[in-house]
């Protein structure tokens, strides 16, 4: 595994959110992510974490604290979003692939129309990242002709087209069969081979332990605790997070 | 069972017209469909007239000025040698079809309800996407202007739109209907594009955003191909809608199908036949494009 460089990407700073009916998303939670580290953040459903990856990218807003992305404030009203979510990917539980257009039109949109490049070259990187993650021969496929674990890794393939920086998976295998589930955790950890920085929110708990340099447990809208996998998963020094590996490593 | 009851509503409709003792002349229609009357030329200023010798020309001699108009290829001559004649009298006559004054009336329909139904899809675009913006000035005017439009009758609508903003704007009675019933329909359209709009799960805007598109972008590229899809069966309604409210325009100094049907039945005293052939009319005219929408229905389907 490569080990993470010292530049810090993602500096998360005393972020708390509450939803416009009043529940509380987050509270105070900071988080520093280095250049080439695969953080995991786990913890059971309604516990911020997919609320905390989406305020990286600014999918959801914050009440108070700071977000940092590659030294640029996230939620400043002057931020230019368009252009910071260039360098973050994202991958979505319910993949999000675009139904009208085939797999190697869904990878070649954003290149083509946000960065603006010519169509030669953005097939090109989309053939060679369709054939990074297994799919070469299904270029002319539309999404709803392929299986959950194919089309989260066009998804996959579609966020990397952008060369972004960063990428976001938020519970990326939660919707797929458990035949399926592990065709896409194979495309990450080549991802993480290669050094890219991930961020990944997840119940597998075999994955944060193979791949992760560090594991996030979240719970009510808090970071409980966060450690590297051989402590986290071994002997916890807290009480909640014990109970919590208990229910789910059963 | 299907046949049998329209025999048996064919058989009802021709004992009405016996019981009220109707005489049904369905051979005077077709003269107000094509007509051999043929088409006059008219004189374009106030002249003398001068025939040739082979009374094949004409000649048209300016009164008080120096322009001279000569005609050829007529049939028949309508003024003698040396005749006064004015501006818009008929000089000679060509023979041959031409179309009546009910197939003007479809013509003139047919333009309106295509040039309304364009200037609507975009007046509907647009109020759509102000609909379902978060601009609060974008979605305020939308609301206004669906709501107005829909609240009052096409009608009336019809009667400020011609009188009012018509007079006041110096329209045209065509611009004018056109306006009309583009702003009624587009208020309707764009109800409809927003519920196309919002037919499009939230995941879509969010994965086209986070790749970096601005949110036109994403309109543009990821949600309208899509509700463009959804919206196609209400939108047909909506354009046929369109054309059979057009009728509404013959108010105007118009002479669409309706009004050119009117005209008619004043002329020949047999109202059966000819609103029954200004009905028909109308079918081909919804017929033709419901069947276009659905070829392109079944094309979309495809990909």
């Amino acid at each position: 595994m490569t080990e993470p460089k010292d530049e810090v990407l993602i500096d998360v700073r005393g972020v708390g959110k509450t939803f416009a009916n009043g529940v509380v998303g987050l509270k105070n939670v900071s988080l520093r992510v280095k250049r080439g580290e695969v953080v995991c953040i786990i913890g059971p459903s309604g516990s911020g974490k997919s609320t905390l990856l989406r305020t990286l990218n600014a999918l959801e807003t914050i009440t108070t604290g700071e977000i940092e992305v590659l030294g640029h404030s996230v939620h400043a009203s002057r931020a230019d979003l368009n252009r910071l979510r260039t360098h973050l990917g994202m991958v979505f539980q319910s993949f999000n692939l675009f139904p009208h257009k085939t797999v190697l039109e869904n990878l070649m949109l954003a290149p083509r129309v946000v960065v603006g490049i010519g169509e030669g070259e953005a097939r090109e990187r989309a053939e060679q990242l369709l054939a990074k993650v297994g799919l070469a021969d299904k270029a002319e496929a539309h999404p709803a002709q392929l299986s959950g674990g194919q089309q989260q890794r066009v998804a996959i393939a579609r966020a990397l087209a952008m060369q972004p920086d960063i990428m976001l998976f938020d519970e990326p295998t939660s919707a797929l069969d458990p035949e399926k589930v592990n065709e896409v955790l194979d495309v990450m950890k080549v991802l993480a081979r290669e050094g890219m920085t991930m961020c990944v929110v997840t119940h597998e708990m075999g994955f944060a332990r193979a791949v992760a340099h560090r594991v996030v447990f979240m719970e009510a809208g808090e970071v409980v605790y966060e450690d590297e996998p051989q402590r986290f998963f071994a002997a916890p020094a807290n009480e909640r997070l014990r109970a919590f590996l208990g229910q789910v490593l059963k | 069972m299907y046949v049998a009851v329209l025999l048996a509503i064919g058989y009802a409709l021709h004992a009405a017209g016996d019981r009220i003792e109707y005489s049904w002349r369905w051979e005077r229609i077709p003269q107000y469909l094509v007509s051999n009357e043929g088409t006059e030329l008219k004189a374009s200023f106030d002249g003398f007239v001068s025939v040739g010798a082979d009374g094949k020309s004409l000649t048209l001699k300016e009164l008080k000025g120096g322009r001279r108009e000569t005609l050829t290829g007529f049939d028949d001559l309508l003024v003698g040698d040396g005749d006064l004649v004015f501006q818009n009298d008929p000089l000679a006559r060509k023979r041959g079809l031409v179309p009546g004054p009910l197939t003007l009336g479809l013509w003139m329909t047919l333009r309106i309800s295509a040039v309304a139904l364009l200037f609507s899809m975009l007046l509907g675009l647009a109020a759509g996407l102000g609909r379902v913006s978060r601009n609060p000035a974008a979605y305020g005017l939308a609301t206004t202007y669906v709501e107005l439009i829909r609240g009052t009758p096409l009608l009336v609508q019809i009667f400020i739109f011609y009188f009012f903003v018509g007079t006041v704007l110096k329209l045209s009675a065509f611009t004018a209907g056109v306006a009309a019933l583009a702003v009624f329909t587009g208020a309707y359209v764009a109800e409809i594009v927003r519920a196309g709009i919002e037919a499009i799960p939230k995941g879509q805007m969010e994965a086209a955003r986070s790749l970096g598109m601005s949110v036109p972008q994403a309109m543009r590229h990821v949600i309208l191909p899509q509700a463009f899809k959804k919206t196609l069966p209400p939108l047909a309604g909506q354009f046929i809608n369109l054309i059979k409210d057009s009728s509404l325009v013959s108010v105007m100094a118009l002479t669409d199908l309706t009004k050119a049907g009117r005209e008619v039945v004043a002329s020949t005293f047999s109202p059966f036949e000819v609103w029954f052939t200004v009905a028909a009319m109308y079918l081909v005219l919804t017929g033709t494009l419901s069947w276009c929408v659905r070829r392109l229905e079944k094309r979309l389907a495809h990909d």
